[in-house]
């Protein structure tokens, strides 16, 4: 049942990525290549901080371990230029909220990664320059 | 009355002959607003495929040798610093298409002014003025362009771009590069750049590739500050994102 899921995704991926670059935003300032392209990570925290700067926009939030413990991780997205035009607003996101992020993490094994998808609080979902994607069933 | 029909008909004259200078400055109107580089898809005009592009030797083997470099760096996922990861612009002639960052186009009388989202860059076009020698023109991120229009097309030619401003497709440029760029609409909401690279030291012969944007009709342009700059070169030359501590 879980590959079989996998294999669907990773068809619908194929789909998207000869469409449009939805997921992996048209990145201008720097390259994509230090986030890992093929897996993706899904975190559930609360917000410490939105920075709406360029050149990009972050999301700060503490991620509850399985130890009980916090981790924090840095978010990337696109630009606000970008994101403007896919339908953000620099107020979308609130210090305090409780928000799931799918990211491409970075290659390096640090907690950052590059957004792919995030749900806010009140369930609506955000895309990283583009349309929220499918859910791409990663882990 | 006689009179008053005369001062009427010379009034006239120097109105018409008023306005055809205007229009002649400003060129086509239609050129003016906000563009969003185009990369194929709906309404695109068809891709005109770039010139083959020839160095001279030692230029062609470090050109390669960087490229190689540029692609082993991207693989290992430790791509290497640009100008634009430092934050520092993008210059001429990489700034006319970034991604999809717009560009505007603004015209007055004398001047054509081309302004970009990402980094808020700024070139002005100088219409009907004679271009410097390059030697004459302090190098720069833009160098010094000069314009006038054939039709309705507004060519532009630019030297004095600095050699350490990063070229079409990484390609070096030496202090005597010029840029001939041919700039009108392909059709009403599609607005075409035919940008021409010489360079008598680098090139074998000039490189000439096309660019397409699409209107975007009231567009507000975005303020592009890069102030928050978290990414940074390692001691390897290798762009890191900063990872906030808690």
């Amino acid at each position: 049942m879980h590959s079989r899921r996998l294999s669907v995704s990773a068809g619908l991926l194929a789909v998207i990525a000869s469409a449009l670059p939805l997921g992996r935003p048209l990145l201008a300032h720097h390259s994509f290549a230090m986030f890992d392209s093929v897996n993706k990570a899904t975190i559930t925290g609360t917000v410490t901080r939105f920075e709406w700067t360029n050149p990009h926009v972050f999301i700060e939030m503490d991620v509850p371990a399985q130890n009980g413990e916090t981790k924090h991780w840095s978010v990337e997205l696109g630009s606000p230029s970008i994101l403007q035009r896919s339908g953000w607003k620099f107020s979308d996101v609130k210090p305090g909220e409780k928000v799931t992020a799918i990211v491409n993490p970075l290659r390096d094994g640090r907690p950052g990664g590059m957004l792919y998808r995030l749900t806010l609080a009140d369930g609506s979902m955000r895309g990283n320059g583009g349309p929220p994607p499918a859910d791409p069933g990663g882990k | 009355m006689k009179t008053f029909g005369a001062f009427a008909v010379l009034l006239a004259l120097v109105a018409s002959s008023a306005s055809a200078q205007t229009a002649s400055a400003v060129g086509d109107p239609r050129l003016s607003g906000a563009w969003e580089p185009m990369r194929g898809g709906p309404g695109a005009p068809p891709p005109t495929p770039p010139s083959p592009i020839t160095l001279k030797a030692p230029y062609a083997a470090e050109w390669q040798a960087r490229r190689a470099a540029q692609d082993e760096a991207t693989k290992k996922g430790e791509p290497l610093a640009t100008l634009g990861s430092e934050c520092l612009p993008y210059g001429m002639p990489t700034m006319m298409a970034v991604a999809n960052y717009p560009i505007e186009i603004l015209q007055t009388p004398g001047q054509v002014t081309i302004l970009t989202e990402v980094h808020s860059e700024v070139r002005r076009v100088f219409l009907d003025r004679p271009q410097l020698k390059a030697e004459d023109i302090p190098p720069g991120y833009y160098g010094r362009s000069i314009g006038k229009w054939e039709g309705n097309t507004l060519v532009i030619d630019s030297l004095g771009i600095d050699p350490k401003v990063a070229g079409y497709q990484s390609l070096p440029h030496s202090a005597r590069l010029r840029i001939t760029e041919r700039i009108s609409l392909a059709s009403p909401d599609v607005l075409q750049d035919q940008i021409t690279l010489d360079d008598p030291v680098v090139l074998e012969k000039p490189v000439t590739y096309t660019l397409a944007y699409r209107r975007l009709p009231k567009y507000e342009m975005v303020e592009f500050v890069c102030d928050n700059n978290r990414e940074y070169t390692d001691d390897k030359g290798v762009v890191r994102m900063k990872v906030q501590e808690k």
